[in-house]
């Protein structure tokens, strides 16, 4: 396979992956996988003995959930509403990495301020990931919102 | 750019709707070419001249910042 060949390839799929959406009926599917394990995330409180992957897992489906909705299609498809959810994918990364930069040491001053010997600058992945898949959800269905 | 969508979907007598099911696009592409807030692809705009029966130009211009 020369290196044409692969270039091609490369590129293919890369249009393969860029045009990847499920279909409308997967937003419902996304929104009750993320509720489901948000309620089993607070359910866990109450319980006396839980293993730990338990939360590592809820958390996980949350963000499984809002990677769904965020890939569904929208009722009709076409080439301006492709433009808004670029958009929106854009200001979500900007913000994502604006987020990770600054909110920890927004967390650990407010954390100082009650408790200043536990007090540490920390960012988890769930925290950067979840709030990114937000931002893009609610910048796209604003920009949907705005031009009805 | 500016454009006369509006005035040519009135004279088909068209709803927004109406207009974006017969090019297969949304209603949102609609309204936002006739508020110029959207400026369509050449494939949408052929699509728009094959059912105004009107050449491009008739609707679409450019505006001097153009």
């Amino acid at each position: 396979m020369g290196l044409k060949e692969i270039y091609q390839w490369d590129r293919r799929m890369a249009e393969k992956l860029r045009r990847f959406q499920l279909p409308q009926s997967y937003q419902t599917v996304g929104l009750a996988i993320a509720i489901i394990a948000f309620v089993g995330l607070i359910a866990r409180k109450f319980m006396t003995t839980e293993p730990d992957w338990i939360r590592s897992l809820c958390l996980n489906l949350i963000l499984v959930g809002l990677l769904t909705i965020s890939l569904s299609k929208e009722k009709v498809e076409d080439e301006y509403i492709a433009m808004l959810r670029s958009r929106s994918y854009q200001f979500a990364f900007i913000m994502g990495v604006l987020y990770v930069l600054i909110q920890p040491y927004v967390t650990y001053a407010v954390e100082y301020l009650f408790n200043p010997e536990e007090a540490e600058v920390q960012m988890s992945y769930f925290q950067a990931i979840a709030f990114m898949l937000m931002v893009q959800l609610l910048f796209f269905k604003v920009f949907l919102k705005k031009c009805s | 750019m500016k454009n006369t969508v509006k005035v040519q979907r009135v004279i088909l007598d068209l709803t927004q709707e109406e207009l974006a099911e017969k090019i297969g696009v949304s209603r949102q592409t609609i309204s936002s070419i006739e508020k110029g807030r959207y400026v369509p692809s050449t494939v949408l705009a052929l699509k728009l001249s094959k059912l105004f029966n009107k050449p491009i130009h008739e609707f679409f211009s450019l505006e001097e910042e153009d």
